[in-house]
């Protein structure tokens, strides 16, 4: 195969890859930053990371934890790179208000916000689990901890949705 | 948790089901067909699911592709041909009681790499050259104070379970403190670098004429191990992975 053919068929395979895993690595940015337009730069980069390394993805099988991992750095190099101080709900930017813009659905919108405050170590395995579909496994190599203790987050993050939606804990 | 097999008391049903609504672990099933409270707990975490998913799904953007920089082979396996090509011979070398050193060796390929990751791979084996006097052969173990002096607490926490520490000294890469370490493996000096803030996507592979190693992602920074050629990475590697927690 010629230098042209393989640079095509890579570009091929990236849009092929970009497509499919967009919207899920927008979405995780986005919970992980809890700011749509931080999400979108470090999706960006996150795109830009993947184009350049595409070579080690050696499976196409393993492809969404690989693009998920890319968002994940990205996003904790962003919050390096700027340093930006802990969200406080009570005094959101114009571009984290637009995350939680309300709907027709209150109860949707009250869901939201219970998310959206939630601590970064119980609202990130949640979302990975619920809109994600990842394993406990996955998520315990994605996030570099023990699926035991996956597992106390996702229980504990369930718990104080409930409570803060007014529908009592589980245990 | 409840283990394979036995049967699950409602208190650790509930613990279970809060975790994971799709009642996936071993006996949930089982219980919840006899429990019915269990079992209308179970419901109620699946409605609660069916919401938080919805919740999460907001709207997104239309995808702006960046701008995709042509990709050069050389951008993919980066060779450091410039080095001195050096012979070495395995048994010499492990023979040699001091100053036995490696780093002049070496002639080393980064594989599955991209540019970035190239320039950190040439930093860790540049940085072998730096400090020779690090891969001596020796039984001496560096002292608790030394140790803990080097992997301070705001970096890392270490447990001294991973072999024979023989050196440890406080170095920098890419401008920021990094604890490096040497242990007595099998065949020779393994050297260990603890590079909290070097994040990187992918194993990076290194590959030598005399030495092997590897540099791992971990959590949001990465560690270097490098041995003689024959070492067993894997197994210094689970054993420092066990040993090492990031403090940052």
């Amino acid at each position: 195969m010629n230098n042209s053919n393989a640079d095509i068929e890579r570009r091929q395979r990236f849009d092929r890859l970009v497509s499919v895993w967009h919207q899920d690595m927008y979405r995780y940015a986005a919970w992980l930053s809890r700011d749509p337009a931080i999400a979108e730069d470090v999706v960006q980069e996150a795109l830009l990371r993947a184009w350049k390394s595409l070579d080690a993805l050696r499976e196409e099988e393993a492809a969404k934890q690989w693009v998920l991992t890319i968002v994940r750095r990205e996003n904790a190099r962003h919050f390096e790179r700027k340093r930006l101080e802990t969200v406080d709900i009570d005094n959101l930017t114009a571009s984290q208000s637009a995350m939680l813009a309300e709907t027709a659905d209150t109860d949707l919108d009250d869901v939201r916000e219970a998310i959206y405050k939630l601590e970064d170590d119980y609202r990130e395995p949640l979302v990975l689990q619920v809109l994600m579909g990842h394993s406990t496994k996955e998520i315990a190599e994605l996030m570099g901890i023990k699926p035991g203790a996956v597992l106390t987050r996702l229980h504990r993050a369930r718990n104080k949705l409930k409570v803060e939606i007014g529908e009592g804990a589980a245990s | 948790m409840n283990a394979a097999g036995k049967d699950m008391n409602c208190e650790e049903y509930k613990e279970a089901i809060a975790a994971d609504p799709s009642e996936s672990f071993d006996g949930g099933p089982l219980h919840s067909a006899e429990c019915s409270s269990c079992s209308a707990l179970k419901a109620e975490m699946r409605a609660l699911d069916v919401k938080i998913a919805a919740a999460l799904e907001i709207e997104v953007p239309e995808l702006t592709m960046p701008e995709l920089p042509a990709i050069s082979d050389k951008g993919k396996v980066v060779d450091l041909s410039t080095r001195r090509p050096v012979r070495w011979t395995t048994p010499a070398w492990f023979g040699l009681a001091a100053s036995v050193v490696l780093a002049t060796v070496i002639g080393v390929r980064f594989v599955n790499t991209d540019v970035d990751h190239g320039t950190l791979a040439q930093q860790v084996v540049a940085h072998l050259d730096y400090e020779p006097k690090a891969l001596t052969v020796t039984d001496k173990a560096v002292s608790d104070e030394r140790l803990y002096s080097v992997v301070r607490p705001a970096i890392a926490t270490l447990d001294r379970d991973f072999g024979l520490i023989s050196y440890a000294m406080s170095c920098e890469i890419n401008g920021r403190e990094v604890p490096h370490l040497v242990i007595q493996g099998e065949k020779g000096p393994v050297t260990i670098l603890l590079m909290p803030h070097e994040m990187i996507d992918m194993p990076i592979q290194l590959d030598g004429q005399s030495i092997k190693g590897v540099i791992l992602p971990v959590g949001d920074g990465s560690i270097a191990i490098i041995g003689e050629r024959g070492e067993a990475i894997d197994q210094v590697k689970s054993k420092v992975l066990d040993n090492v927690k990031w403090s940052i």
